[in-house]
C-alpha cells in the first residue's frame, strides 16, 4: 500500500522544506473534525518534522521529537490519528476507513526516524483500488484492466497452451473446417434453387447431388462441432489442470506469512475457481472465436459481393441488434441475481433454523421461525413466478426482434427478385448469411466479458505463481542430522513489519533439554516455536541448530526431524493408519502399533469397529479431542523426531485423558529437545528450564525452585494459579 | 503480593456487573488535546474517555456507554439517555460519538455501475460527495429493516440509506440490483 502520496507543487511549497528535509510519508486526511468530505489535506512525515496540511493552508508544524510516539485508532468507518507527549494525547486528524491500514505503519514509521535511522516503513498489504482507473483490485498487485501489460497476458496464455501443441493444431484445422462448411452450405441452396429447381430442363441428378452436399454438410457441421467442442473442452481441463498442479505446489512452497495474509477460502477458490474459469474459457469461448471471428469476416464480404444494397441495409441493424443483446444479458442477470438474493435467503434462513433446532425448540419458538419461513419462501416463489412469466415472454420477443433484420432484407430482396434483379437462390444463400451475421453479433457482444474475466483470473493465478517463497533452500543449504542443539543469538522478528513480536533473543538449549515457554497471551511464544520450526525466518540476529545457521539446512530435511504437538490437532480425511503414517508412509504395522501403544492410544483404536482402519472425516470429527490427541502425538512419535514442540497439548482435556497423555508425551519426551507452551504450569513440571517471555523479551530463565526463589513474573503465575485451584477446592469441599 | 492479585480480580469482575448510571450532576466532562474528553467523577478522574453506542442501530441517542480510553477500556458508566444531560455536556458528547461512528447518509443516488464483480456508486452523501467501491454479493449490504440499509464498502467504510421508499423511481430502478 501507498504511505507517501505524492504532493502537488503548491503543498511542497507550504511544507517549506529544508535542504536535505526528505518526505517519509504523507497520508490523506480526507475527513475534517465535524466529518465531512474533504480534498488536499494531508499528514506529512519528514525527518524531524510532522506537518498537517489542511485545504491549502498549513495549519500544524510540530518537531519530531516533541511526541514520544504517534498512533492512529480505529472508529467505526473512519479512523483518528493523535499524538502522545507525556501521557497527553494531541488529535492530529481523521480519515475515512480507506486509510485506515495506511495510517497503522504510521506509528512504527515515526518511531524509526525519532531513532535517527532513515529506514522507510514498508506496507506488504495491496491497494484495494486501481490508483489509475479506480477500479477495484481482485487482491492482486496489479490492475489486470491497465496495469499488467496485454500482450504479457496474451503470451500467458500461449505458454499455457504450449504442451498442447499438437491438439492445438487440430483444434485450429477443425475450426477452419466449421468455417467451410458453414459458409459453403448456404451456397449450395443458392445454387439448387437458382441453377437446378428454376431451370428449364429438371436435372434430377443434379438435384439429388445438391441434396446429398447438402446432407454431407449438415453431418458435417455437427461431426466437426462435437469433435470442437470435446477437444477444446479437453485441452481446457488439460490446462487448468496443469495450472492447478502449478498453484498447488506454489502455495505449500510459499511461506506461511504469504499464506496467513489470505484466507484459506481465498487460496482454495484461486486453485479451483480461477483454473475453471480459464477451462470455461477455453471450452466456451476460445474454440468458438475464431471461427466466428474469421466467419464474420467472410459472411462480411460474401453479403457485399451478393448484393452490396441489401448488405447495407442488413448491418445498419447490426447497432440495433448490439444494443438488444447488450441490454438483454443486463436484464437477465438482474433477474438472476435477485433471484438469487432471495433464495440465499431462504437458504440462511432454512440453514439457521436446523442447526439451531435445540435452541428453537428449548425455547418454544417454532411458531414465530415457521411464520418466518413462511414469509421468506412466499417471496421467493413470487419472484419465480414473475421471472417465470418473465422468461416466457421475453425469448420468444427476442428472437422476434432480433430475426426483425432477416425480415427486412426479405422484404426489400423479395422486390428485388420479383423486379428481376435478383435470383431467388441468391436472395435463399443471402437470408441465411444474414441470419448469421446477427447470430454472431449477438455472440461477439458477450467477449469482452468473457476475456476480462480470464484476464483476471490469469492475473490472480499469476500473482501466486510470481510470488518468491520468502523461505528458501540457499544454494549452500546441507542435509544435516539435527542432534537437538538450539540457539537464540540476538534475534529479533515481527510478523509486520511495524509490529515487532521479539526483540533480542538470547537463549540456548542443550540436546535433550526441556524447555517450558510461559507468559501471558500474546507475549511471543508461539512466535519462538514457529521459529524454532523453521516457518519463519527471524529478521535480526540468527537461529543455531547445532551450531548451523538455521538458514544453511535443507528445509525439507529440518522439518521431517521436528515433531508437533498442538492444541488442536488437525487429522488429515483418512484413516487412523495414514494419519499415524503421515510423516512416515512406509512404517510397518509392528511400527505403527508400537507408537500407538506408547501414546496410549492403541486400546481406543481397538474399540472402535473397524480398527487402525477407522475412517476419520475432515478434522476427525468422530473421535474425542483426547483421542485425536493421543493420534497426534502417536503420529508425532513414528516420526522419530529430534525436536518435539508441544504447543499446549493438554490444555482443553478432561482430567482422566490428560493423565494419559502426560504419560504418553513423558515417554515420547525421552531423549529429544522438547518445547512446550503451556498456560497450566503445572503441566511443565517436568521442564529442565523455563523460559517466561514478558515485553517481547526473556524475562526469567531457570529451574522452577530457582524461578520461585526469585520471585518475579513466573512467581506471580504459580501463585495466582495455586490460588485459582485452592478456591476450587474450597468451593468442591462446600458442595461436599 | 498474591492476595492483592486475587482481591483486584474480583473487585474488577463485581464492577463489571454492576450498571452504573452517569447523571449530569456527576459527569463533569472536559474538552482535552485537541478534541478528546476528559471525565471527572467525584474522586474518579479519567484523561480521556471513550464515548460508544450500545444500540447505534436501534437507538443511537439512548444508553451511552462511557469507557476508559486506556489499556482495558473497562466501563466507567452509561448514560441511559443522552438528553438527560445539560445542552452543553451533550454537544461535547455527540461532538465525541462523531468523531467514532462515520456513516455519511446517501441522499443521492447518480450513478451505480456494476463491473465484474464490483459496483462503484457515484452518491451525495450529507457529508459530500462521494464515490466509493462495493464488492456483489456477500455481505455488503444489510437490511436493517426493510427500508433501513447499510452498504459496506471495500475499505470497509459505511453507508446508509434511511429510507429506501423515499428514492425517486429513477434512484430505485439504480438501486434494484442490491436490494
Amino acid at each position: 500500500m501507498i504511505l507517501k502520496f505524492e504532493l502537488n507543487q503548491e503543498n511542497r511549497n507550504l511544507c517549506g522544506l529544508k535542504e536535505n528535509e526528505e518526505i517519509f510519508y504523507c497520508l490523506p486526511l480526507d475527513l475534517d473534525f465535524s466529518g465531512n468530505y474533504r480534498k488536499n489535506s494531508y499528514l506529512v512525515v519528514t525527518d524531524n518534522r510532522i506537518l498537517i496540511l489542511e485545504e491549502g493552508f498549513l495549519t500544524g508544524d510540530y518537531p519530531l521529537e516533541m511526541w514520544d510516539c504517534v498512533k492512529s485508532e480505529a472508529g467505526i468507518g473512519c479512523g483518528i490519528v493523535y499524538g502522545e507527549r507525556k501521557g497527553e494525547k494531541v488529535l492530529l486528524g481523521r480519515f475515512s476507513a480507506k486509510h485506515q491500514v495506511r495510517y497503522s505503519y504510521l506509528f512504527r514509521g515515526v518511531q524509526i526516524l525519532k531513532q535517527g535511522r532513515k529506514e522507510k516503513v514498508i506496507s506488504p498489504e495491496y491497494e484495494k483500488s486501481c490508483q489509475k482507473c479506480g477500479r477495484a483490485l481482485p487482491g492482486t498487485s496489479r490492475c489486470p484492466k491497465c496495469g499488467g501489460k496485454k500482450e504479457g497476458l496474451l503470451y500467458t496464455f500461449l505458454e499455457m497452451v504450449r504442451p498442447h501443441k499438437k491438439m492445438m493444431a487440430v483444434i485450429l484445422l477443425l475450426m477452419f473446417g466449421a468455417t467451410v462448411v458453414t459458409l459453403v452450405d448456404p451456397a449450395i441452396r443458392g445454387y439448387l434453387v437458382d441453377d437446378v429447381l428454376l431451370r428449364e430442363e429438371k436435372d434430377y441428378g443434379a438435384a439429388v447431388l445438391c441434396l446429398l452436399g447438402m446432407f454431407l454438410m449438415s453431418v458435417g457441421i455437427v461431426v466437426i462441432n462435437a469433435a470442437k467442442s470435446y477437444l477444446c473442452t479437453k485441452l481446457g481441463s488439460m490446462i487448468s489442470e496443469d495450472q492447478r498442479k502449478k498453484l498447488f505446489e506454489r502455495i505449500q512452497m510459499l511461506s506461511l506469512s504469504f499464506i496467513n495474509d489470505r484466507s484459506p477460502g481465498e487460496l482454495m477458490n484461486r486453485i479451483m475457481w480461477d483454473t475453471m474459469r480459464i477451462k470455461e474459457f477455453v471450452g466456451n469461448v476460445f474454440c468458438n472465436m475464431f471461427t466466428v471471428a474469421i466467419l464474420f469476416i467472410c459472411v462480411v464480404i460474401y453479403m457485399l459481393v451478393l448484393n452490396y444494397k441489401l448488405a447495407i441495409l442488413a448491418f445498419l441493424l447490426v447497432p440495433v441488434c448490439v444494443v438488444v443483446a447488450m441490454s438483454v444479458r443486463r436484464k437477465i442477470r438482474t433477474v438472476f441475481h435477485i433471484q438469487g438474493m432471495k433464495s440465499d435467503k431462504v437458504n440462511e434462513n432454512l440453514q439457521d433454523v436446523i442447526s439451531g433446532i435445540a435452541e428453537v425448540k428449548s425455547y418454544g419458538q417454532e411458531t414465530r421461525e415457521a411464520g418466518r419461513f413462511e414469509r421468506n419462501t412466499e417471496e421467493l416463489a413470487k419472484i419465480q413466478r414473475a421471472n417465470e412469466i418473465f422468461f416466457a415472454v421475453f425469448y420468444p420477443t427476442l428472437g422476434f426482434l432480433l430475426g426483425a433484420g432477416t425480415y427486412l432484407v426479405t422484404f426489400f430482396g423479395g422486390r428485388e427478385v420479383l423486379l428481376g434483379d435478383m435470383t431467388p437462390g441468391r436472395l435463399l444463400q443471402f437470408i441465411s448469411y444474414t441470419s448469421l451475421l446477427y447470430q454472431y453479433v449477438g455472440w461477439l457482444t458477450n467477449t469482452p466479458r468473457a476475456l476480462m474475466n480470464l484476464i483476471t483470473s490469469l492475473e490472480r493465478i499469476g500473482d501466486v505463481l510470481n510470488q518468491e517463497p520468502s523461505i528458501r533452500d540457499g544454494e549452500d543449504a546441507v542435509f544435516h542430522k539435527v542432534k537437538g542443539e538450539i540457539e537464540f543469538c540476538n534475534a529479533s522478528f515481527g510478523y509486520k513489519s511495524y509490529q515487532p513480536v521479539l526483540e533480542g533473543v538470547n537463549l540456548k538449549v542443550k540436546p535433550g533439554e526441556m524447555i517450558g515457554f510461559v507468559g501471558a497471551s500474546g507475549t511471543g511464544k508461539s512466535t519462538m516455536i514457529n521459529l524454532i520450526m523453521h516457518l519463519y525466518e527471524v529478521d535480526d540476529g540468527c537461529l543455531l541448530v547445532d551450531g548451523i545457521d538455521i538458514r544453511k539446512i535443507k528445509l525439507e530435511n529440518y522439518h521431517s526431524q521436528i515433531g508437533v504437538v498442538l492444541q488442536e490437532n488437525f487429522l488429515f480425511s483418512g484413516t487412523i493408519l495414514n494419519n499415524i503414517r503421515f510423516a512416515r508412509p512406509k512404517a510397518t504395522y509392528e511400527e505403527v502399533v508400537r507408537a500407538a501403544k506408547m501414546a496410549n492410544a492403541h486400546d481406543f483404536i481397538c474399540k472402535t469397529p473397524d480398527g487402525y482402519n477407522t475412517y476419520v472425516g475432515e478434522n476427525g470429527h468422530n473421535l474425542s479431542g483426547g483421542e485425536r490427541q493421543r493420534i497426534a502425538i502417536a503420529r508425532a512419535i513414528l516420526c522419530d523426531p529430534a525436536i518435539l514442540i508441544l504447543d499446549e497439548a493438554t490444555a482443553s482435556l478432561d482430567t482422566e485423558s490428560e493423565y494419559l497423555i502426560q504419560q504418553a508425551l513423558g515417554r515420547l519426551r525421552e531423549g529429544r529437545t522438547t518445547f512446550a507452551i503451556a498456560h497450566r504450569l503445572s503441566t511443565l513440571k517436568d521442564a529442565d528450564r523455563l523460559v517466561v517471555i514478558d515485553g517481547h523479551k526473556i524475562a526469567e530463565v531457570g529451574s522452577h525452585e530457582e524461578l520461585m526463589k526469585q520471585q518475579g513474573i513466573y512467581y506471580g503465575l504459580v501463585q495466582a494459579q495455586l490460588q485459582m485451584q485452592n478456591r476450587n477446592k474450597d468451593l468442591y469441599a462446600e458442595i461436599q | 503480593m498474591e492476595e492483592f492479585q486475587l482481591e483486584q480480580m474480583e473487585q474488577e469482575t463485581e464492577a463489571m456487573l454492576r450498571i452504573r448510571y452517569l447523571k449530569d450532576g456527576d459527569a463533569v466532562f472536559e474538552k482535552v488535546g485537541n478534541g478528546f474528553l476528559s471525565l471527572c467523577l467525584g474522586e474518579e478522574y479519567y484523561p480521556r474517555v471513550n464515548v460508544v453506542r450500545m444500540f447505534p442501530f436501534s437507538d443511537s441517542q439512548k444508553f451511552i456507554s462511557i469507557r476508559n480510553a486506556e489499556e482495558k477500556q473497562e466501563e466507567i458508566g452509561i448514560i441511559e439517555d443522552l438528553d438527560t444531560m445539560s445542552p452543553k455536556k451533550k454537544e461535547m458528547l455527540l461532538e465525541q460519538l462523531s468523531l467514532r461512528y462515520f456513516t455519511p447518509v446517501i441522499l443521492k443516488v447518480r450513478n451505480i455501475k456494476d463491473e465484474y464483480g464490483y459496483s462503484y456508486w457515484d452518491v451525495v452523501t450529507d457529508r459530500g460527495e462521494c464515490k466509493f467501491t462495493v464488492k456483489m454479493g456477500g455481505k455488503s449490504i444489510s437490511h436493517l429493516s426493510e427500508e433501513r440499509v447499510l452498504i459496506m464498502d471495500i475499505d470497509e467504510n459505511r453507508f446508509e440509506i434511511p429510507d429506501v421508499s423515499k428514492m425517486t423511481p429513477a434512484e430505485r430502478k439504480k438501486l434494484d440490483l442490491f436490494l
